[in-house]
């Protein structure tokens, strides 16, 4: 389950956990393009979810901060979104394999920001092989709050905290895979990730 | 060219500072100044992530994000890098305070 601190994926995990799945939670870390908080709010959900559901859902924290400057550095500012998406996709997959699990999960609702446009999805989840479930994919903002307030993890991801600084000015909401492919073989996709999850922490 | 007050960005995380008309800048030179004065930088090419007391952005654009909530921590590394960068002013009266939302100012 990627984690980013926001609203919907502790409503995502929620669901996933009451439906009985075991779930591994994944957070790709984004400093230095954010800062401490949203870590701190994974936590502060995972508490309230581990507290609701009495087991333990096991987290890996994994640096992110460092493949967005590669990407930064040697690709097309305008693809910024959907190119982060697809190594956060990467990670989190090298993670599931090493946990044994079966598929990914998010938060991700339709159309709600730039990397949740259904080309982008598209195209960012090209990059793994795992089936990907989004149990709130069809849910406006408003119903993802209701259920976030009932089940308290709301006023945790509500608290101050610094917003994505990698995000480019004006970040594409359509992409093309081969135009994606093109930029990214200006990099060593398995040396970063390689990088990245060999760097991972569990909590 | 100006920039604007110094301003909680939306996240309420931080102070964030937008030239207007948006520049255009040489990041490299002034990466290298501030590594001569011995402040830590990361050049991401489009981006400077420094390290000054608070860590702080520069954006090719002109845009400053420093990582503090404290208006008049930001705005003295704003004039630290303005001094460094050779950044326009920022335009509201000296001492101003800038707008923060009411339920962040203590009771």
């Amino acid at each position: 389950m990627l984690m980013s601190g926001g609203i919907d994926s502790p409503v995502s995990l929620y669901y996933l956990l009451r439906q009985g799945h075991d779930m591994v939670a994944v957070h790709l870390d984004n400093r230095p393009f954010t800062d401490d908080s949203p870590l701190e709010k994974i936590v502060d959900h995972l508490t309230v979810l581990n507290g609701r559901f009495g087991r333990k859902t096991p987290l890996y924290v994994l640096p992110h901060g460092p493949t967005q400057i590669t990407l930064m550095r040697n690709t097309d500012r305008h693809f910024g979104c959907v190119m982060c998406r697809r190594f956060m996709w990467r990670s989190a997959e090298k993670i599931a394999e090493r946990e044994g699990a079966t598929f990914l999960a998010t938060g991700e609702s339709l159309g709600q920001v730039a990397s949740q446009t259904l080309s982008n999805m598209r195209t960012a989840t090209a990059s793994v092989q795992l089936p990907i479930v989004r149990p709130l994919i069809g849910l406006d903002k408003q119903e993802i709050e209701a259920v976030a307030k009932s089940i308290g993890t709301y006023e945790i991801s509500t608290r101050p905290g610094l917003c994505c600084q990698a995000v480019p000015d004006r970040p594409a909401t359509k992409s093309n895979l081969l135009q994606i492919l093109r930029e990214e073989e200006r990099i060593d996709v398995d040396a970063v990730i390689d990088d990245c999850v060999r760097r991972a922490v569990v909590m | 060219m100006t920039y604007s007050t110094l301003k909680l960005c939306s996240g309420r995380g931080a102070f964030e500072a937008t030239p207007w008309p948006r520049l255009q800048l040489d990041l490299a030179p002034i990466a290298a100044t501030l590594v001569a004065k011995g402040v830590p930088v990361t050049d991401a090419r489009v981006m400077l992530i420094i390290g000054f007391a608070r860590e702080t952005t520069l954006s090719q654009d002109g845009r400053v994000l420093i990582k503090t909530q404290d208006v008049e921590e930001a705005r003295r590394i704003f004039e630290e890098l303005r001094g460094v960068a050779g950044l326009p002013e920022i335009t509201d009266a000296p001492g101003a305070a800038p707008r923060i939302p009411e339920r962040l100012i203590p009771p």
